[in-house]
């Protein structure tokens, strides 16, 4: 078997935000205080050396770096200072762009220009087509949104939006999947991922295993700002003929806006933390903060804001502040949910449970079939 | 260049290093004042159960030097003494020293009746803290000078006046006060030497809390015959002998939260320790976590002999964690073989952590301005004219490099009065 070198890969991964992987002198330490570390699936040196070895395949294949939660044990005792979990967190940004055959989340993570250019346009292309595309005909007289955007069509276009988002994080899902099982990809019986289909429910809903690290308040702050977000996401994409009214207002008690009003606090509270988590460094995983980590914090910090006083200016029945906040809200929530859930940040939420998941079918497989697996491990 | 007003030269520190420096300047004509801040001199060296590069017991090189300064007048010594302050200049320093009470005069012979009517106990600071000792004390068999030494709490409590009434020779003295003194000097050699890393702050270890986790300093003392145990290795939490030793390199050392710098004994401390183990336990296994072995030059056939031994093994590989099982108190490392990319948990029944060389200096600094270096090791043997750091003052070292250098730091302070 050959090891290809890639000596670019450290250079390309500075590209993608890495600083201090150079400082390790391969104590091991960080891989022995890691509360998620196993035997079977060990990291963080593990990613220092490859990349410090330029083995771009080894790291391809790896599925380690979705099963680290940036608890920051490893840099917080890194003798050298090297950082071994903004490596981690690196290396993830570098897969998502490996996986994503368009070459949209290269470019996405290493120029900041063509980030900031990228989401103008399309928060531009929203702008403008909402201005265009709407009926003409506003209620000056109450704020009725569906007077000028009628929930039919923004609902048709939200499932347009919604399909050519799911092809393309699938896709890129997909070549995650054949990295991830290398030889086994097609040779696992489907019976495998029906049994283990649980676990990728349950992984994607509670996160547990981020629970495992020893600061357990981040793991409370990203599952409200997952969890948050998920249930807004569902409202508007999914339930918007329920969420997007006028004239009845529904009583406090209705799910829908119980579920607006917690997606509202959860998503403030943990973009609140975290942004000032980050503007003070307060933990090591806030310690290096790359421009998309910004970016995906305040789009997500705008959305919410323009959203709230939406909410207000409809109660108060102003029509004017609400079609112009509306064009607002709406010319921030798109560029983020086109770029970043298929191109970058967001893209771990479906990364992570999907590769706990290969990884518990891969394990029954091997379990089952000793033999052959240790055929498969040794090709 | 300065006058010098005086050719007496002061030594602060009665270690390796300090002891040479006083010996070579008396014997080469001058006037020295050797300071120690311990009852007794030797420093660290006296504390060891053998050292480099012989592996002699320690009381054989000073006892050597003992009787050198026992039999040359041109020495005057200072226990239980520090340095408060220094000024002037090359060959005209002004040095304030303050005496601590001993409150046992030198009419002492040793004859151990006053530690006989005594029944206050302290911790034993010679064996760190591992046993007790008596508070009307000789701090070690050998100690020199060989005299006794009252704890203040005991002088303070009820029992002094008993065991002052014990002694035959009227040596106990329980109003002796703290005393300071001045003197003229013309150059001075400091050498105070370093201390044990806290392995405390190893937050991870578990020191202080697992008592099978020692330290290496510790583990000196457990193998030596003057030692809480005998020199029998027995692990502290039932005294039973260890089957499994752990040793773990760089505990504290090299690292950027603890010490940044190696100080470079403490692979061939190890090496050392684990033939102690070998000689008494002939079927004890014994693992050396280590991040890289620096036996450099001479050294390195010492490493070659310990690698040869069946139950020695090497273990790439910097120990992350240790976890007691409570029942049993052995311990369970955490620790990855970085040369096969494996994570492992690992038992021991004890654990010795190699800790480093902090300066004493970094927290009981020189009484007048110079320069340090990062770690607090004073910058230069030259620190500043007519004054000399040397031994680990200025840098980690060995006992035959801290000989070395306290000559070297007494040819330079000879040179610096004599020169013109």
């Amino acid at each position: 078997m050959s090891v290809k070198v890639d000596p670019n890969v450290m250079k390309d991964l500075e590209a993608f935000g890495l600083k201090d992987a150079k400082k390790c002198y391969h104590c091991g330490n960080c891989t022995a205080i890691c509360p998620l570390s196993t035997p079977e699936n060990q990291f963080p040196r593990k990613f220092v050396r490859y990349i410090q070895l330029g083995q771009k395949d080894k790291i391809l294949q790896s599925p380690e770096p979705w099963l680290c939660y940036y608890c920051g044990d490893c840099s917080l005792k890194c003798p050298r200072g090297a950082d071994p979990g903004e490596t981690m967190m690196v290396t993830r940004r570098y897969l998502t762009s490996l996986y994503d055959w368009t070459g949209f989340a290269r470019k996405f993570y290493t120029s900041e220009r063509f980030e900031i250019m990228a989401i103008s346009i399309v928060a531009l292309l929203v702008g403008i087509g909402l201005l265009v595309f709407n009926t003409g005909k506003p209620d000056w007289q109450h704020a009725s949104l569906n007077s000028l955007w009628p929930k039919e069509n923004i609902e048709l276009a939200d499932l347009g939006m919604a399909a050519v988002l799911s092809f393309l994080l699938l896709s890129n899902v997909f070549r995650c999947f054949r990295f991830v099982m290398g030889d086994l990809a097609y040779k696992v019986p489907f019976k495998y991922y029906m049994d283990q289909a649980k676990e990728l429910i349950l992984h994607t809903v509670t996160q547990k295993r981020f629970n495992e690290c020893t600061d357990r308040k981040q793991w409370l702050v990203h599952l409200l700002i997952m969890t948050g977000y998920s249930s807004v996401f569902l409202l508007v994409v999914v339930f918007l003929r329920w969420f997007q009214r006028d004239q009845e207002i529904y009583s406090i008690w209705h799910p829908v806006r119980l579920v607006g009003y917690y997606a509202t606090f959860a998503i403030m509270y943990g973009t609140t933390y975290a942004i000032i988590g980050r503007l003070r460094k307060s933990k090591p995983p806030y310690k290096n903060s790359h421009p998309t980590d910004w970016m995906f914090l305040i789009l997500l910090q705008l959305t919410t804001m323009t959203g709230i006083f939406i909410h207000f200016t409809r109660l108060l029945d102003w029509p004017f502040a609400t079609y112009f906040l509306y064009v607002i809200h709406m010319m921030v929530a798109i560029p983020m949910l086109v770029l970043e859930v298929p191109f970058a940040k967001w893209a771990h939420l479906a990364y992570r449970p999907v590769v706990l998941y290969l990884l518990k079918v891969k394990a029954q497989y091997q379990q089952e079939q000793p033999a052959e697996a240790s055929v498969a491990v040794a090709a | 260049m300065a006058k010098a007003v005086t050719q007496s030269i002061l030594v602060v520190g009665g270690g390796m290093s300090g002891l040479s420096a006083a010996i070579e300047a008396a014997e080469a004509g001058h006037e020295v004042y050797l300071v120690e801040k311990n009852p007794y001199l030797g420093g660290r060296v006296a504390q060891l159960h053998k050292y480099f590069p012989k592996l002699c017991p320690p009381y054989c090189g000073l006892e050597i030097n003992f009787r050198r300064l026992k039999n040359n007048p041109k020495v005057r010594i200072f226990t239980l003494a520090e340095v408060t302050s220094i000024s002037g200049s090359e060959g005209d320093w002004d040095v304030s020293i303050k005496l601590n009470p001993r409150y046992v005069n030198e009419k002492c012979t040793g004859c151990n009746k006053c530690s006989e009517a005594c029944t206050m106990e302290i911790d034993n600071p010679f064996n760190y803290g591992m046993d007790k000792i008596k508070a009307a004390y000789l701090p070690h068999d050998m100690a020199f000078p060989m005299r006794y030494v009252l704890d203040p709490a005991l002088v303070k409590g009820s029992e002094a006046k008993k065991v002052k009434e014990a002694c035959p020779y009227d040596a106990i003295d329980l109003d002796m006060q703290a005393q300071t003194v001045q003197l003229k000097m013309g150059a001075v050699v400091w050498a105070t030497g370093w201390k044990p890393y806290d392995a405390a702050k190893l937050d991870t270890y578990g020191f202080g809390t697992y008592p099978n986790v020692i330290t290496n300093v510790m583990m000196e003392r457990l193998a030596a015959y003057n030692g809480p145990t005998q020199g029998k290795i027995l692990r502290p939490s039932d005294g039973k002998a260890p089957e499994t030793i752990a040793f773990i390199q760089c505990a504290g050392s090299r690292d950027e939260n603890h010490l940044p710098f190696c100080s470079s004994i403490c692979c061939l401390a190890s090496l050392k320790q684990s033939t102690y183990i070998r000689e008494q336990y002939p079927d004890a296994k014994i693992t050396i976590f280590f991040i890289d072995i620096r036996a450099t030059d001479r050294l390195e056939d010492f490493y070659r002999k310990v690698k040869e031994d069946p139950n020695i093994q090497f273990f790439k590989g910097k120990v992350a964690k240790i976890e007691q099982d409570a029942a049993t108190s052995n311990l369970i490392l955490r620790v990855e073989d970085t040369t096969t990319m494996s994570l492992h948990e690992i038992p021991a029944e004890l654990v010795v952590l190699a800790t480093g060389m902090q300066p004493n200096t970094s927290e009981s600094p020189v009484p007048t301005s110079l320069a340090y270096d990062d770690y607090g090791f004073v910058a230069a043997m030259a620190a500043r004219p007519g004054l000399f750091a040397s031994g680990c003052t200025r840098t980690p070292a060995g006992v035959s490099e801290s000989v070395q250098d306290g000559t070297a730091a007494a040819l330079k302070a000879i040179q610096s009065l004599v020169r013109r």
